[in-house]
Protein backbone atom coordinates (compact mmCIF):
# COMPACT_ATOMS: atom_id res chain seq x y z
CA UNK A 1 0.00 0.00 0.00
CA UNK A 2 1.14 3.51 -0.93
CA UNK A 3 1.79 5.72 2.30
CA UNK A 4 -0.34 8.62 2.54
CA UNK A 5 0.91 11.53 4.60
CA UNK A 6 -2.09 12.91 5.90
CA UNK A 7 -0.67 15.88 8.00
CA UNK A 8 1.94 18.53 6.59
CA UNK A 9 5.70 17.73 7.91
CA UNK A 10 6.27 19.73 11.11
CA UNK A 11 9.50 21.90 10.04
CA UNK A 12 10.93 24.63 12.67
CA UNK A 13 9.69 27.85 11.21
CA UNK A 14 13.64 29.53 11.03
CA UNK A 15 14.18 25.90 8.87
CA UNK A 16 11.25 27.01 6.65
CA UNK A 17 12.34 30.35 6.08
CA UNK A 18 16.05 29.27 4.93
CA UNK A 19 14.42 27.20 2.69
CA UNK A 20 12.73 29.29 1.18
CA UNK A 21 15.74 31.80 0.31
CA UNK A 22 17.23 28.68 -1.75
CA UNK A 23 14.45 28.55 -4.25
CA UNK A 24 10.49 28.31 -5.11
CA UNK A 25 8.54 25.65 -3.02
CA UNK A 26 7.41 22.59 -5.22
CA UNK A 27 4.23 24.38 -5.20
CA UNK A 28 4.91 27.79 -6.32
CA UNK A 29 6.85 26.13 -9.42
CA UNK A 30 4.08 24.48 -10.17
CA UNK A 31 1.61 27.80 -9.87
CA UNK A 32 4.58 29.48 -11.60
CA UNK A 33 5.52 27.06 -14.13
CA UNK A 34 1.88 26.62 -15.47
CA UNK A 35 1.09 27.57 -19.05
CA UNK A 36 -1.96 26.95 -20.83
CA UNK A 37 -1.67 23.82 -22.85
CA UNK A 38 -3.20 24.47 -26.13
CA UNK A 39 -1.56 21.10 -28.28
CA UNK A 40 -1.99 17.68 -27.07
CA UNK A 41 -0.98 14.26 -27.69
CA UNK A 42 -4.28 11.66 -28.71
CA UNK A 43 -3.34 9.56 -26.12
CA UNK A 44 -5.71 9.23 -23.56
CA UNK A 45 -4.92 10.22 -20.13
CA UNK A 46 -5.20 7.14 -17.58
CA UNK A 47 -8.36 7.37 -15.91
CA UNK A 48 -7.06 7.00 -12.37
CA UNK A 49 -5.19 10.54 -12.91
CA UNK A 50 -8.14 12.40 -13.73
CA UNK A 51 -9.73 11.02 -10.28
CA UNK A 52 -6.99 12.17 -8.35
CA UNK A 53 -7.85 16.01 -10.59
CA UNK A 54 -11.24 15.41 -9.33
CA UNK A 55 -10.14 14.95 -6.16
CA UNK A 56 -8.23 18.27 -5.89
CA UNK A 57 -11.25 19.65 -6.78
CA UNK A 58 -13.23 17.99 -4.54
CA UNK A 59 -11.27 19.48 -1.47
CA UNK A 60 -11.26 23.03 -2.61
CA UNK A 61 -12.35 25.80 -0.68
CA UNK A 62 -15.97 27.16 -0.88
CA UNK A 63 -18.13 29.69 0.92
CA UNK A 64 -19.22 28.30 4.25
CA UNK A 65 -18.29 24.75 2.27
CA UNK A 66 -20.95 24.49 0.44
CA UNK A 67 -19.06 23.12 -2.71
CA UNK A 68 -21.04 23.86 -5.50
CA UNK A 69 -20.22 22.67 -8.41
CA UNK A 70 -20.56 19.72 -10.55
CA UNK A 71 -17.88 18.22 -13.00
CA UNK A 72 -18.76 16.50 -16.17
CA UNK A 73 -15.94 14.49 -17.11
CA UNK A 74 -16.18 13.94 -21.28
CA UNK A 75 -13.57 11.38 -21.90
CA UNK A 76 -15.83 10.40 -25.75
CA UNK A 77 -13.93 11.46 -28.47
CA UNK A 78 -17.40 11.52 -30.75
CA UNK A 79 -19.76 13.94 -28.36
CA UNK A 80 -16.14 16.04 -27.73
CA UNK A 81 -16.17 16.23 -31.50
CA UNK A 82 -19.54 16.68 -31.43
CA UNK A 83 -20.09 19.60 -29.06
CA UNK A 84 -17.08 21.24 -30.74
CA UNK A 85 -18.83 21.31 -34.32
CA UNK A 86 -21.95 22.92 -32.55
CA UNK A 87 -19.49 25.60 -30.70
CA UNK A 88 -17.60 26.20 -33.93
CA UNK A 89 -21.47 26.65 -35.71
CA UNK A 90 -22.64 29.16 -32.93
CA UNK A 91 -19.55 31.06 -33.03
CA UNK A 92 -19.73 31.69 -36.70
CA UNK A 93 -23.47 32.95 -36.57
CA UNK A 94 -22.18 35.16 -33.24
CA UNK A 95 -19.11 36.49 -35.54
CA UNK A 96 -21.16 37.22 -38.41
CA UNK A 97 -23.16 39.35 -35.89
CA UNK A 98 -20.28 41.44 -34.49
CA UNK A 99 -17.12 41.02 -36.82
CA UNK A 100 -16.95 44.26 -38.41
CA UNK A 101 -13.85 43.83 -39.26
CA UNK A 102 -14.73 41.50 -41.99
CA UNK A 103 -14.92 43.29 -45.56
CA UNK A 104 -18.32 45.55 -46.23
CA UNK A 105 -18.98 45.50 -42.31
CA UNK A 106 -18.35 48.40 -41.26
CA UNK A 107 -21.56 49.64 -40.95
CA UNK A 108 -22.13 47.67 -37.79
CA UNK A 109 -19.42 49.12 -35.96
CA UNK A 110 -21.87 51.75 -33.87
CA UNK A 111 -24.20 49.28 -33.36
CA UNK A 112 -21.60 46.56 -32.26
CA UNK A 113 -19.80 49.27 -29.95
CA UNK A 114 -22.92 49.38 -28.70
CA UNK A 115 -23.23 45.98 -28.01
CA UNK A 116 -20.29 45.86 -26.16
CA UNK A 117 -21.11 48.24 -23.96
CA UNK A 118 -24.22 45.57 -22.90
CA UNK A 119 -21.83 42.44 -23.05
CA UNK A 120 -18.44 43.40 -21.82
CA UNK A 121 -16.96 40.35 -20.77
CA UNK A 122 -18.62 38.55 -23.80
CA UNK A 123 -17.02 41.07 -26.33
CA UNK A 124 -13.62 41.93 -24.88
CA UNK A 125 -11.07 42.35 -27.67
CA UNK A 126 -9.47 39.29 -26.42
CA UNK A 127 -12.15 37.27 -26.96
CA UNK A 128 -13.70 39.07 -30.02
CA UNK A 129 -10.59 37.74 -31.61
CA UNK A 130 -10.79 34.34 -30.66
CA UNK A 131 -14.68 33.72 -31.52
CA UNK A 132 -13.40 34.40 -34.92
CA UNK A 133 -10.55 32.37 -34.91
CA UNK A 134 -12.66 29.57 -33.95
CA UNK A 135 -15.41 30.20 -36.60
CA UNK A 136 -12.69 29.56 -38.80
CA UNK A 137 -11.33 26.81 -37.16
CA UNK A 138 -7.97 28.26 -36.83
CA UNK A 139 -8.02 28.01 -33.00
CA UNK A 140 -9.19 24.82 -31.68
CA UNK A 141 -11.91 24.74 -28.61
CA UNK A 142 -10.63 21.89 -27.04
CA UNK A 143 -7.48 21.70 -28.79
CA UNK A 144 -8.00 17.72 -29.27
CA UNK A 145 -7.37 17.54 -25.63
CA UNK A 146 -8.76 13.44 -24.82
CA UNK A 147 -10.55 14.20 -21.88
CA UNK A 148 -12.06 17.55 -20.80
CA UNK A 149 -14.03 18.30 -17.48
CA UNK A 150 -16.88 20.34 -17.74
CA UNK A 151 -17.69 22.89 -14.76
CA UNK A 152 -21.09 23.42 -13.19
CA UNK A 153 -22.54 25.95 -10.71
CA UNK A 154 -24.56 25.45 -8.49
CA UNK A 155 -26.30 28.84 -8.57
CA UNK A 156 -27.98 28.08 -5.07
CA UNK A 157 -24.79 28.08 -3.61
CA UNK A 158 -23.55 30.46 -0.42
CA UNK A 159 -22.07 34.12 -1.48
CA UNK A 160 -20.46 33.78 -4.64
CA UNK A 161 -20.87 30.33 -6.41
CA UNK A 162 -19.11 31.45 -9.44
CA UNK A 163 -15.75 32.03 -7.59
CA UNK A 164 -15.73 28.85 -6.00
CA UNK A 165 -16.35 27.03 -9.07
CA UNK A 166 -13.35 29.23 -9.98
CA UNK A 167 -11.44 28.31 -7.37
CA UNK A 168 -12.17 24.17 -7.51
CA UNK A 169 -10.94 24.92 -11.28
CA UNK A 170 -7.75 26.16 -10.27
CA UNK A 171 -6.81 23.36 -7.75
CA UNK A 172 -7.55 20.79 -10.75
CA UNK A 173 -5.38 22.67 -13.05
CA UNK A 174 -2.69 22.84 -10.72
CA UNK A 175 -2.86 19.03 -9.81
CA UNK A 176 -2.91 18.11 -13.22
CA UNK A 177 0.24 19.96 -14.00
CA UNK A 178 2.15 18.63 -10.95
CA UNK A 179 1.48 15.04 -12.80
CA UNK A 180 2.64 16.36 -15.97
CA UNK A 181 -0.02 16.64 -17.69
CA UNK A 182 -1.49 19.83 -19.64
CA UNK A 183 -4.46 22.14 -19.34
CA UNK A 184 -6.17 25.04 -20.66
CA UNK A 185 -9.25 26.89 -19.31
CA UNK A 186 -11.98 27.00 -22.11
CA UNK A 187 -15.10 29.03 -21.93
CA UNK A 188 -16.34 29.19 -24.93
CA UNK A 189 -18.67 26.52 -25.30
CA UNK A 190 -21.06 28.62 -23.27
CA UNK A 191 -22.99 28.96 -26.19
CA UNK A 192 -23.74 25.83 -26.57
CA UNK A 193 -25.22 25.22 -22.91
CA UNK A 194 -27.28 28.76 -23.57
CA UNK A 195 -28.53 28.40 -27.11
CA UNK A 196 -29.05 24.85 -27.72
CA UNK A 197 -31.16 23.05 -25.68
CA UNK A 198 -30.04 19.49 -26.86
CA UNK A 199 -26.58 19.89 -25.00
CA UNK A 200 -28.50 20.70 -22.24
CA UNK A 201 -31.04 17.47 -22.33
CA UNK A 202 -27.81 15.74 -23.24
CA UNK A 203 -25.81 16.17 -20.26
CA UNK A 204 -29.13 16.69 -17.99
CA UNK A 205 -28.73 19.88 -17.02
CA UNK A 206 -30.81 22.13 -15.60
CA UNK A 207 -32.10 24.88 -12.73
CA UNK A 208 -30.05 25.10 -10.24
CA UNK A 209 -26.99 24.17 -12.31
CA UNK A 210 -25.13 26.88 -14.90
CA UNK A 211 -22.71 26.34 -16.96
CA UNK A 212 -19.53 28.19 -15.59
CA UNK A 213 -16.24 26.93 -17.60
CA UNK A 214 -14.51 23.65 -18.69
CA UNK A 215 -10.97 22.35 -18.43
CA UNK A 216 -8.84 20.59 -21.47
CA UNK A 217 -6.93 17.57 -20.33
CA UNK A 218 -4.27 15.89 -22.22
CA UNK A 219 -1.05 14.88 -22.61
CA UNK A 220 1.54 18.12 -23.82
CA UNK A 221 3.15 18.11 -26.98
CA UNK A 222 6.99 19.22 -26.02
CA UNK A 223 7.52 20.62 -22.73
CA UNK A 224 5.16 23.93 -22.88
CA UNK A 225 5.21 24.41 -18.91
CA UNK A 226 7.65 26.96 -17.76
CA UNK A 227 8.00 30.33 -16.34
CA UNK A 228 8.00 33.70 -18.48
CA UNK A 229 7.63 37.13 -17.90
CA UNK A 230 4.60 39.59 -17.39
CA UNK A 231 3.32 42.47 -16.07
CA UNK A 232 3.36 43.43 -12.52
CA UNK A 233 0.41 45.19 -10.76
CA UNK A 234 0.05 47.64 -8.74
CA UNK A 235 -0.33 46.75 -4.93
CA UNK A 236 -1.50 48.91 -2.29
CA UNK A 237 0.30 48.25 0.96
CA UNK A 238 -0.52 49.58 4.50
CA UNK A 239 1.62 49.17 7.26
CA UNK A 240 2.66 51.18 10.04
CA UNK A 241 0.33 53.95 9.12
CA UNK A 242 1.46 54.44 5.88
CA UNK A 243 0.30 53.73 2.25
CA UNK A 244 2.75 52.36 -0.28
CA UNK A 245 2.43 50.48 -3.87
CA UNK A 246 4.57 47.92 -4.65
CA UNK A 247 4.71 46.34 -7.98
CA UNK B 1 -9.68 57.84 -7.61
CA UNK B 2 -11.14 57.60 -10.97
CA UNK B 3 -9.92 54.97 -12.57
CA UNK B 4 -11.37 56.16 -16.16
CA UNK B 5 -12.19 59.32 -17.47
CA UNK B 6 -15.61 59.98 -18.75
CA UNK B 7 -14.19 59.92 -22.43
CA UNK B 8 -12.69 56.42 -21.18
CA UNK B 9 -15.55 54.79 -19.90
CA UNK B 10 -17.87 56.02 -22.95
CA UNK B 11 -15.57 55.03 -25.71
CA UNK B 12 -15.07 51.67 -26.67
CA UNK B 13 -12.17 51.41 -28.91
CA UNK B 14 -12.07 49.69 -32.61
CA UNK B 15 -10.60 46.49 -33.00
CA UNK B 16 -9.25 47.24 -36.21
CA UNK B 17 -7.87 50.12 -35.32
CA UNK B 18 -3.86 50.12 -34.19
CA UNK B 19 -3.99 53.77 -32.48
CA UNK B 20 -6.77 51.87 -30.02
CA UNK B 21 -5.77 48.44 -29.88
CA UNK B 22 -2.17 47.44 -29.74
CA UNK B 23 -1.54 43.72 -29.58
CA UNK B 24 1.34 41.43 -28.14
CA UNK B 25 4.16 41.66 -29.69
CA UNK B 26 7.33 39.13 -29.04
CA UNK B 27 11.00 39.05 -30.80
CA UNK B 28 12.85 36.38 -31.81
CA UNK B 29 16.52 35.72 -31.22
CA UNK B 30 17.33 34.30 -34.47
CA UNK B 31 21.18 33.31 -32.64
CA UNK B 32 19.50 30.98 -30.12
CA UNK B 33 16.88 30.08 -32.39
CA UNK B 34 16.74 26.57 -33.32
CA UNK B 35 14.16 26.32 -36.11
CA UNK B 36 11.88 23.76 -34.34
CA UNK B 37 8.74 25.94 -34.99
CA UNK B 38 7.47 25.30 -31.78
CA UNK B 39 6.53 28.77 -31.14
CA UNK B 40 3.96 28.95 -33.94
CA UNK B 41 2.67 25.31 -33.34
CA UNK B 42 1.54 26.36 -29.64
CA UNK B 43 0.56 29.76 -30.53
CA UNK B 44 -3.14 30.13 -29.06
CA UNK B 45 -3.73 33.56 -31.20
CA UNK B 46 -1.90 32.27 -34.28
CA UNK B 47 -0.01 35.22 -34.12
CA UNK B 48 3.79 33.59 -35.20
CA UNK B 49 4.62 32.97 -38.75
CA UNK B 50 6.82 29.96 -39.42
CA UNK B 51 8.68 29.41 -42.70
CA UNK B 52 12.10 27.82 -41.98
CA UNK B 53 12.12 30.72 -39.25
CA UNK B 54 9.59 32.47 -36.77
CA UNK B 55 8.33 35.91 -37.03
CA UNK B 56 5.19 37.69 -36.20
CA UNK B 57 2.11 38.25 -38.31
CA UNK B 58 1.20 41.81 -39.58
CA UNK B 59 -1.52 43.57 -37.58
CA UNK B 60 -4.84 42.61 -37.36
CA UNK B 61 -3.80 39.03 -38.71
CA UNK B 62 -2.19 38.37 -35.34
CA UNK B 63 -4.13 37.76 -32.02
CA UNK B 64 -1.03 37.93 -29.66
CA UNK B 65 -2.23 38.24 -26.06
CA UNK B 66 0.99 37.98 -24.46
CA UNK B 67 0.22 34.82 -22.87
CA UNK B 68 3.54 33.65 -22.98
CA UNK B 69 3.20 30.12 -24.37
CA UNK B 70 5.52 30.36 -26.94
CA UNK B 71 8.72 31.23 -24.54
CA UNK B 72 7.72 29.05 -21.98
CA UNK B 73 7.33 26.43 -25.53
CA UNK B 74 10.51 27.23 -26.52
CA UNK B 75 13.56 24.63 -25.93
CA UNK B 76 16.17 27.60 -26.25
CA UNK B 77 14.58 30.44 -24.83
CA UNK B 78 15.47 32.28 -28.07
CA UNK B 79 11.66 34.27 -27.36
CA UNK B 80 11.52 38.18 -26.03
CA UNK B 81 8.79 39.01 -24.68
CA UNK B 82 8.59 42.79 -25.54
CA UNK B 83 4.74 44.11 -25.43
CA UNK B 84 1.68 43.13 -23.87
CA UNK B 85 -1.54 43.37 -25.47
CA UNK B 86 -2.66 46.85 -24.78
CA UNK B 87 -6.26 48.06 -25.53
CA UNK B 88 -7.28 51.53 -24.92
CA UNK B 89 -9.71 53.50 -23.68
CA UNK B 90 -13.06 51.58 -21.65
CA UNK B 91 -10.65 48.29 -22.02
CA UNK B 92 -7.70 50.54 -20.51
CA UNK B 93 -5.22 48.92 -18.37
CA UNK B 94 -4.68 49.99 -14.70
CA UNK B 95 -2.10 49.92 -12.76
CA UNK B 96 0.41 47.35 -14.97
CA UNK B 97 4.13 47.82 -13.87
CA UNK B 98 7.11 46.66 -16.30
CA UNK B 99 7.26 43.34 -17.53
CA UNK B 100 9.18 40.89 -15.03
CA UNK B 101 9.51 36.81 -14.34
CA UNK B 102 8.57 35.59 -11.20
CA UNK B 103 10.74 36.67 -8.64
CA UNK B 104 12.21 35.35 -6.08
CA UNK B 105 11.60 37.65 -2.55
CA UNK B 106 14.12 36.48 0.34
CA UNK B 107 14.05 39.57 2.44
Amino acid sequence: MPEIQRKPKKVPRQERIERLKQGFTETEQVILQRRSVRLYKPDQVPAFMVRRILEAGRFAPSAGNCQPWKFVVLRDEKVITALTDDTVKLCDILRNMVDYRKPGAAWMKPMVKFNTRIRKNDLHPVPFGAMAMIADRKLGLWHKAPTVILIFADVRGVSCPELDCGIAGQNMVLAAHSMGLGTCWVGFVRPAFDYMLRWKKFFGISYPYKFMSSLAVGWPVGEPDGMVERQTHAVDWYEDGLKKVVY
Amino acid sequence: MRYLSLKEFFKIPAYDDPAELTLGEVAFDMEKCSRCGMCARVCPGAAIAFDGRPSMKPFPENQCMFCGCCAAACPNDAVIMKQPLVARFYYKPIGHGEIKPPRLFTE
